[in-house]
């Protein structure tokens, strides 16, 4: 076991030898890597930004309840405590017919002799403030509600929301496949970089081949430089992205007296960070493993 | 050890490089494959090795019939030998150790061992003081020797050589005949393919090819008498 381990520390140190020995390519290779991913990671940054000013919104959706005009207040009772029972209902306001048409008319200046209206054309109503924006279990709130007898009409006042959301969602479908054929593009362009370094390795490689060496053995240095230059295009995404937040949020504080407001730009989080290098690093490795696999196919010399 | 039963090899466009080849080799025998060129001499080396398959016929080495050997067992079956080629296949990105140590790190030797057993190798070449010097820089006798020295490190029980002497003067063949000769008198079994036989007491067979046949396979004991 402890031979295995010491096998791959070796083809390690080949692959940073071959990795340093040519620091100028696999530098260029580093910034391709690096670019190409900030694309979708910025993407991803926006996405994440955004949907944290939607999640915020989302907490203060209400359901308005408007109750039919000859309902009771024992039914009124009945639907405050069943209001009251519900876990995903933050508080709930209840605006009794007097007192809305009291407000109306004062914040109107109406009197009702002088516009004619008899009597008030207002209904009992209870406004709901959610403590979640799940869809499903709002939903469900809405049909529960419905069927109470004395409940006339519900409306959700997060429509706008839910657009949004809903655009997001779009975004984040348009991010998975730019990231997909951005990631087809690094595969390629590392495979061929692999493939290069296969053919000025021949010698070694049909040495080692003739003195016993299996292919997974001769694989594994490839597979540890795209594992390197994974990781350091992973690095140069991520450095990046930090750049392109610090530039973005000083020149947003520089504008906001100008537009009267700010929208500061969060960084993604370490895991998400972690994420952006584990992935760079993996198509590192599939597509070295792959270049590699077919190159060494092509040395084969047992005939 | 070796045992060929009628062998063909044909390569693509009707060539029979190997034609109809019986032939057995016995442990820490010292043999000579010899005949002109393109007699096939490379070609039953290739076979014993497994580097070629043969196209029909039976090859069987420690009760393995290599005709019929997986792909995958191939790499463990190549370590049992040690290879010395006429170019000798260095690497020259790599100083003498390095070169040295590759059949140890296919092998899984450990670091320490590796050490121990390279400059021992080293020193049975007479190479021990070049250890950090780029093949490159060596003489082409000292190249040979060191293509010995890795094909000896992994301590092999077969060596294979490929015309070792074909592009060396008189004196470096000799010295490295004699590093040959050295390891079949510790029980090595030496298999060497030459175009011309060397001179030289110690027991040997030879295994005469000529345009693919095998024209006779004879003992120098047979030869002295």
């Amino acid at each position: 076991m402890f031979n295995y381990f010491h096998n791959h520390i070796q083809a390690l140190n080949r692959a940073l030898v071959r990795v340093f020995s040519n620091f100028g390519s696999s530098l260029m290779m580093f910034i391709v890597i690096g670019v190409t991913l900030f694309l979708p990671s910025s993407g991803l940054l926006i996405v994440e930004n955004v949907s944290q000013i939607s999640n915020n919104i989302a907490y203060d959706a209400e359901l308005s309840l408007f109750l039919k005009k000859s309902i009771k207040q024992d039914q009124i009772d009945f639907i405050q405590s069943a209001l009251d029972k519900s876990l995903i209902i933050k508080k709930t306001h209840f605006e009794s017919k007097l007192t809305a048409w009291d407000k109306l008319q004062s914040k109107l200046n109406l009197n009702p002799l002088d516009t004619g209206i008899s009597e008030n054309p207002l209904p009992d109503a209870f406004f709901i403030s959610l403590n979640t924006f799940n869809e499903k279990e709002i939903n469900t709130l809405i049909s529960n509600l419905k069927n109470i007898d004395g409940v006339k009409n519900i409306f959700f006042d997060a429509g706008w929301v839910k657009k949004l959301r809903s655009i997001l969602y779009l975004l984040k479908i348009g991010l998975f496949l730019l990231g997909s054929i951005l990631i087809i593009v690094l595969i390629v362009v590392i495979s061929n970089t692999i493939r290069l370094q296969t053919l000025t390795h021949k010698d070694e490689i049909e040495v080692s081949k003739l003195i016993g060496a299996t292919n997974s053995f001769i694989q594994r240095p490839f597979m540890y430089t795209g594992l390197i230059y994974g990781l350091g295009g992973g690095l140069i995404t991520i450095c990046t992205l930090k750049l392109a937040i610090e530039i973005f949020n000083k020149a947003s504080i520089n504008l906001e007296a100008m537009l009267g407001g700010t929208f500061i730009l969060k960084s993604l989080g370490w895991n998400q960070n972690l994420g952006i290098i584990i992935v760079a690093m993996l198509i590192g490795c599939f597509a070295s493993f792959f270049a590699a696999q077919q190159s060494i196919r092509k040395f084969e010399i047992f005939k | 050890m070796i045992n060929f039963e009628k062998v063909f090899k044909r390569y693509p466009g009707n060539l029979d490089a190997l034609q109809n080849i019986n032939l057995e080799i016995l442990p820490a025998e010292l043999v000579f494959v010899t005949g002109p060129s393109g007699a096939g001499k490379s070609t039953l080396l290739k076979l014993i090795s497994s580097v070629e398959k043969p196209t029909s016929g039976t090859i069987v080495f420690e009760n393995m019939n290599l005709s019929q050997l997986q792909p995958r067992d191939i790499p463990y079956l190549r370590r049992k030998f040690g290879m010395i080629f006429q170019d000798n296949k260095l690497l020259y990105d790599r100083n003498c150790f390095e070169n040295v140590s590759l059949p140890l790190a296919i092998n899984d030797i450990d670091g320490i061992d590796i050490n121990r057993r390279v400059r021992a190798a080293l020193d049975k070449v007479g190479l021990l003081n070049k250890e950090k010097i780029m093949p490159i820089s060596l003489s082409g006798g000292e190249q040979q020797r060191l293509a010995i020295a890795r094909a000896i490190v992994s301590r092999p029980s077969i060596l294979i050589a490929d015309e070792p002497t074909g592009n060396l003067d008189k004196e470096y063949a000799d010295e490295i005949m004699n590093i040959f000769y050295s390891f079949q008198q510790v029980g090595v079994t030496v298999i060497i393919s030459t175009h011309e036989l060397p001179i030289t007491p110690i027991k040997f067979k030879k295994i005469h090819l000529i345009g693919g046949e095998l024209n006779n396979q004879i003992n120098n004991v047979q030869l002295l008498s």
